[in-house]
């Protein structure tokens, strides 16, 4: 108490002094950060990507004295126009934490002793070579993200999948986007959104899936509300399982229960079918239906494996399927009354509406993700609206590269830059581009990221290197992954900013040159192509991923495959890169291009960028002369799945009855490793909470800011309740961001994942709840 | 226990001097101006030993031309008071 | 517990002398670079937000905000300030929330004082850009710093109107910071009546060189 009194005390000194001040000199001003000294003012402005979410806002960084000192939105830049977010427009502070990593080191005796960072590349680059010698090629690993820079991963699969021969290369971008990538290459052949942002100047309808993007893609979501405000006719449909910002400002929220968007998005399909809403001039011509395996499992035993296989329907056998999505059956499984399923089906079904679906992890971190992303596209392809201005199926990304990196360069173990490591085709081209031998590719795919994380708990992987993300905090079922990597003859290699869980683990840290530290390129949700220059020095020893890379590839004697110089490197990179996407369907605009512009989109043919792919107004990769070509599918069809709905994982029951529900807010950004030692952030929101619904609460005995325990069948953490924030869940559900390192959500979350997409479910388990 | 606030007015072109030597000593904070020469001073001392011997040193600091209170509060006086 | 507010006041007679030295010292005053291209088409926010203020909203008093809570808000020149006070958790973004006070402005009962005018109310998804405090306390110590934030008076002649010193990039309209009961009193300016404040007041970012004209 006496120490309050005396802070409040200073405080009025400080104030006083301060009104002192501004009576006696008008005009005078105190700011609220530190000066810089000796500088001269003048600041120089240059553009590039901000680094945090998907959306990819070009922002502009202002440079003083060699360092960041301020943003703008970058006014020139289509995809946000001038306007960033909070996190954009403070970005640049995270990189003046005062922890930041700045030295290389190494586990000696148990401890971490900093090393001159040739020593640390020298100890990574013998320890690859003596595992491999040891274990054989398949025991050594790399983990990225879609924060990897385009360069970053390419160098990144080259040595491993082309050099090392070995497909253990896998990203984050598998725990946030791997769904969206299978639906895609399920429904289209061909990854990626065939609309863009620019859709949203044009919809009448937009409806969100499970999707917070009020908060998660803030940008994107002011520039819908502000098309609302002034066309008279757009409105907002939030159809979620939980009440947000978003549901906020939608004009009508929709809540269903967890999963059972699979049985909306069917009876949506039977209620067009129904009432003859269906576009069979579209449907006739562009669409085929199929169908899958059914009863496909959850994944959560070691060594799991699936493999669907797709069957021919008629469009007869696919409303048969349909039958058992009437509304009102689907209103008892849903939650949700069939009067509000109707009403979504009559927006998508009224021909003078133009209708764009959103979605983002409520979809795609979902056991059935796969299917909900073709059920989504089912909807759009019956009605025909889909690949024209404003009638749009879009996908969201969570990452700022995991399109750009992730599924372009296709950072993951069956993918190569170009086609899949199954393709022999393929495997020649990238043998070819990457001057290998083609035997050096194998054919087969080896782990996807909970898979690989188990591999190496079981010791079938031994040496696993991790860049730009922070496992040790995402991983669900945490407990398991991490006692794994701790194991005594594992050795883990941490290339990272800032000390994190996941450094904590590490035998290696290498510090990491932090975005605009360094060239490169990133590659946002809608096919755009982002490059910035290096505008500030990287601190200490820190090294640019790439170049790291590069030094433990030419230690173990790949110099022929990574020749570059650190003058060029990344432009010598992006053009041998580009090679792998040239035609019209996938060509990348140039190095000299990129430098000028703040994002190109790909397709870029001619000079001329791909707003709309499949349609031959905007898309020169159309050859069929109709009004639509599907060229992804060999049937150049888009495809129709009957995919049924079936239970989650694991559903509340009378022993755990509650759902937990994680996510994030919009002040951080994924693990909060950096938006956390970003002041105004973290004063925001200094920590992770549960969100109670007040009922449930109510009955607890639990008011906000009490604690709570929250118990799984794979471990517990205990955490404030919030009550009536931001976010409300329904009854029975609970909701916990996961960026804080001091309450391991992931430590009762469930490493059950979809068979085909392998992405785990961060949105279903199974919880009880005590009052602490 | 004093704590007290100050307009510092350091002598012409020794502003930074005076900055550098104000943060320099114990129990001060300081808070310069963005757009005038001057500097606001909190002194926060644990006793009155050792307010003497900031006032001492204050006053001996060649690059400072005048100082002037603002704020002054006094725990001690304060129960004393009560 | 004593308050002495200006005691000893007199004796910053000498400082005060001394301050006339310094304007001599501002450097620095240069041509714009950062402003959008078509401000000079957006000036039908100025004449809409003058024709739309009440007069009094136009002089009455601001009741002592001051630019160093102006900075005290924010990370750099031009950062979105961080939002003061508590907010209401329902507020999702409609224009009937925050932008109820900060839309026009107006005496708020609630903080007993005027409150502030967005120059950008088109942008009605506040929480986007602007943050709440809810602790004061940091993650982890920053070694953050940015520039000084532009001066004020910054006249070339003695006499001259001051150009405006920052960018106009989500700040088009003069009116909503510069007048009304709202506005910080250091930069609420005495003749808003007359509306057209570019007639006088040029751009002139601080942020780039002065360039010497010169004739080829």
């Amino acid at each position: 108490m006496a120490l309050d009194r005396r802070q409040f005390m200073k405080q009025a000194a400080v104030s006083s002094a301060l009104a002192a001040a501004g009576a006696v000199f008008p005009g005078i001003s105190f700011g609220d950060w530190n000066k810089l000294t000796n500088n001269s003012g003048i600041v120089s402005w240059q553009k590039s990507p901000c680094r945090f979410c998907g959306t990819g806002c070009g922002i502009l960084v202002g440079v003083s004295g060699g360092r960041a000192v301020a943003v703008k939105g970058d006014p020139n830049c289509s995809v946000n126009k001038g306007l960033c977010c909070m996190k954009g427009y403070h970005s640049v502070q995270s990189l003046y934490a005062k922890d930041r990593l700045t030295k290389a080191k190494v586990r000696k005796n148990g401890q971490m002793v900093e090393v001159p960072i040739q020593e640390a590349l020298d100890l990574v680059a013998s320890k690859l070579k003596q595992t491999i010698e040891s274990h054989g090629k398949d025991s050594v690993a790399i983990y990225g993200s879609g924060q990897w820079t385009i360069p970053d991963g390419y160098v990144a699969s080259k040595l491993f999948k082309g050099c090392l021969g070995t497909n253990n290369v896998e990203a984050n971008a598998r725990l946030c986007m791997a769904s969206a990538v299978t639906g895609f290459m399920t429904t289209f052949g061909i990854d990626e959104p065939m609309g863009c942002y620019e859709d949203m100047d044009h919809a009448n309808v937009f409806i969100t899936w499970g999707n917070n993007m009020a908060e998660m893609h803030p940008v994107l979501f002011s520039r819908m509300i502000a098309n609302r405000k002034r066309r008279s006719n757009v409105r907002i449909i939030d159809f979620a399982t939980r009440f947000t910002r978003t549901s906020q400002a939608a004009d009508m929220s929709i809540l269903f229960k967890p999963q059972t968007d699979l049985a909306v998005a069917n009876a949506i399909c039977y209620e067009i079918i129904r009432n003859d809403w269906v576009n069979w001039n579209f449907v006739n011509e562009h669409v085929s239906f199929h169908k899958g395996k059914t009863n496909i499992g959850y994944g959560t035993e070691d060594h799991f494996a699936f493999q669907d296989k797709g069957e021919n329907i008629s469009f007869a056998e696919y409303k048969q399927f349909l039958e058992d999505y009437t509304p009102e059956k689907v209103e008892k499984i849903s939650g949700v009354p069939a009067k509000d399923i109707k009403y979504l089906a009559a927006l998508y079904g009224d021909p003078s509406q133009k209708v764009t679906s959103f979605w983002c992890m409520g979809m795609n971190q979902h056991t059935r993700g796969t299917w909900i992303n073709n059920l989504v596209y089912n909807i759009h392809l019956l009605v025909g609206k889909i690949s024209t201005p404003g009638n749009s199926p879009f996908s969201l990304t969570g990452q700022p590269s995991a399109c750009g990196t992730v599924r372009e360069v296709g950072t993951l173990t069956h993918k190569l830059p170009h086609g899949v490591v199954m393709n022999e085709h393929d495997r020649e081209m990238a043998a070819r581009i990457w001057d290998v031998p083609v035997t050096n590719i194998d054919p087969k795919p080896t782990y996807h990221t909970v898979e690989m994380f188990r591999a190496l708990d079981r010791g079938d992987i031994r040496f696993i290197w991790i860049q730009v993300t922070n496992p040790m905090v995402t991983m669900p079922n945490l407990r398991r992954y991490r006692n794994g990597a701790q194991k005594d003859d594992r050795f883990v290699v941490v290339s990272d900013v800032y000390p994190t869980p996941t450094t904590d683990v590490a035998d290696v840290i290498l510090p990491a040159a932090m975005w605009i530290e360094q060239e490169g390129l990133f590659g946002n949700s809608e096919r755009r192509t982002q490059h910035f220059a290096q505008i500030v020095d990287p601190p200490g020893d820190a090294m640019s991923d790439t170049w790291q890379i590069i030094e433990v590839a030419r230690r173990l004697g790949f110099d022929k495959q990574f020749p570059w110089s650190e003058e060029n490197y990344i432009e010598k990179i992006w053009e041998e890169y580009r090679l792998f996407h040239a035609g019209p369907k996938h060509e990348m605009a140039p190095y000299k291009v990129l430098r000028e512009r703040s994002g190109v989109q790909w397709p870029f043919v001619n000079g001329k960028e791909t707003r709309w792919r499949f349609n031959p107004k905007h898309d020169p990769a159309c050859t069929n002369g109709k009004d639509f070509d599907f060229y992804g599918k060999k049937d150049n069809r888009a495809w129709i799945w009957a995919r049924p709905y079936e239970p989650a994982a694991e559903s509340p029951d009378d022993e755990y009855n509650f759902w937990l529900n994680t996510g994030r807010v919009i002040e951080h950004w994924h693990t909060g490793s950096m938006t956390r030692r970003i002041p105004v952030l973290h004063n925001a929101v200094p920590s992770a909470y549960v969100e109670l619904n007040p009922e449930d609460a109510a009955e607890l005995g639990v008011v906000n800011g009490e604690m709570v325990r929250i118990i799984s069948r794979r471990g517990q953490i205990i955490i404030p309740a919030q009550i009536n924030g931001r976010g409300v869940p329904p009854r029975g559900m609970v909701f916990v961001p996961f960026f804080d390192e001091s309450y391991l959500v992931n430590e009762v979350t469930l490493d059950a994942f979809c068979p085909i997409s392998k992405q785990p479910d961060y949105k279903k388990c199974a919880v009880r709840l005590e009052k602490v | 226990m004093p704590i007290f606030s100050y307009l510092a007015i350091p002598r012409e072109g020794a502003r930074e001097t005076l900055c550098a030597q104000l943060s320099g000593l114990d129990h001060c904070q300081v808070i310069p101006a963005d757009n005038q020469d001057v500097v606001v001073l909190v002194t926060d001392t644990p006793d009155e030993a050792c307010e003497k011997r900031l006032q001492k040193r204050l006053k001996g600091l060649g690059s400072l031309q005048s100082l002037s209170l603002a704020f002054g509060y006094d725990e001690k006086k304060e129960q004393g008071g009560q | 517990m004593k308050f002495s507010i200006g005691n000893g006041m007199s004796s910053l007679s000498i400082a005060i002398l001394g301050l006339f030295g310094l304007l001599s010292l501002f450097t620095g005053v240069c041509r714009a670079t950062d402003v959008p291209d078509n401000f000079d088409n957006q000036g039908g926010k100025i004449y809409n937000a003058h024709q739309l203020t009440t007069e009094a909203g136009l002089t009455a008093d601001s009741g002592g905000r001051n630019l160093a809570d102006y900075y005290g808000l924010r990370q750099y020149p031009g950062s979105p300030p961080r939002i003061p006070h508590e907010v209401d958790p329902a507020f999702g973004g409609g224009e009937n929330d925050c932008l109820s006070c900060h839309g026009k402005g107006g005496f708020s009962a609630e903080f007993g004082r005027f409150a502030p005018v967005t120059p950008h109310p088109e942008n009605t998804l506040c929480y986007q850009c602007h943050a709440q405090t809810t602790t004061t306390k940091l993650f982890v110590e920053t070694e953050w710093k940015s520039v000084r934030s532009p001066r004020l008076g910054l006249s070339s002649l003695a006499s001259s109107p001051p150009p405006v010193p920052h960018s106009l990039q989500l700040r088009e309209n003069c009116i909503a910071c510069h007048t009304g009961p709202g506005a910080v009193t250091e930069i609420r300016v005495s003749h808003a009546s007359r509306g057209d404040c570019r007639q006088c007041h040029a751009t002139v970012v601080q942020g780039a060189p002065l360039l010497e004209f010169d004739r080829k």
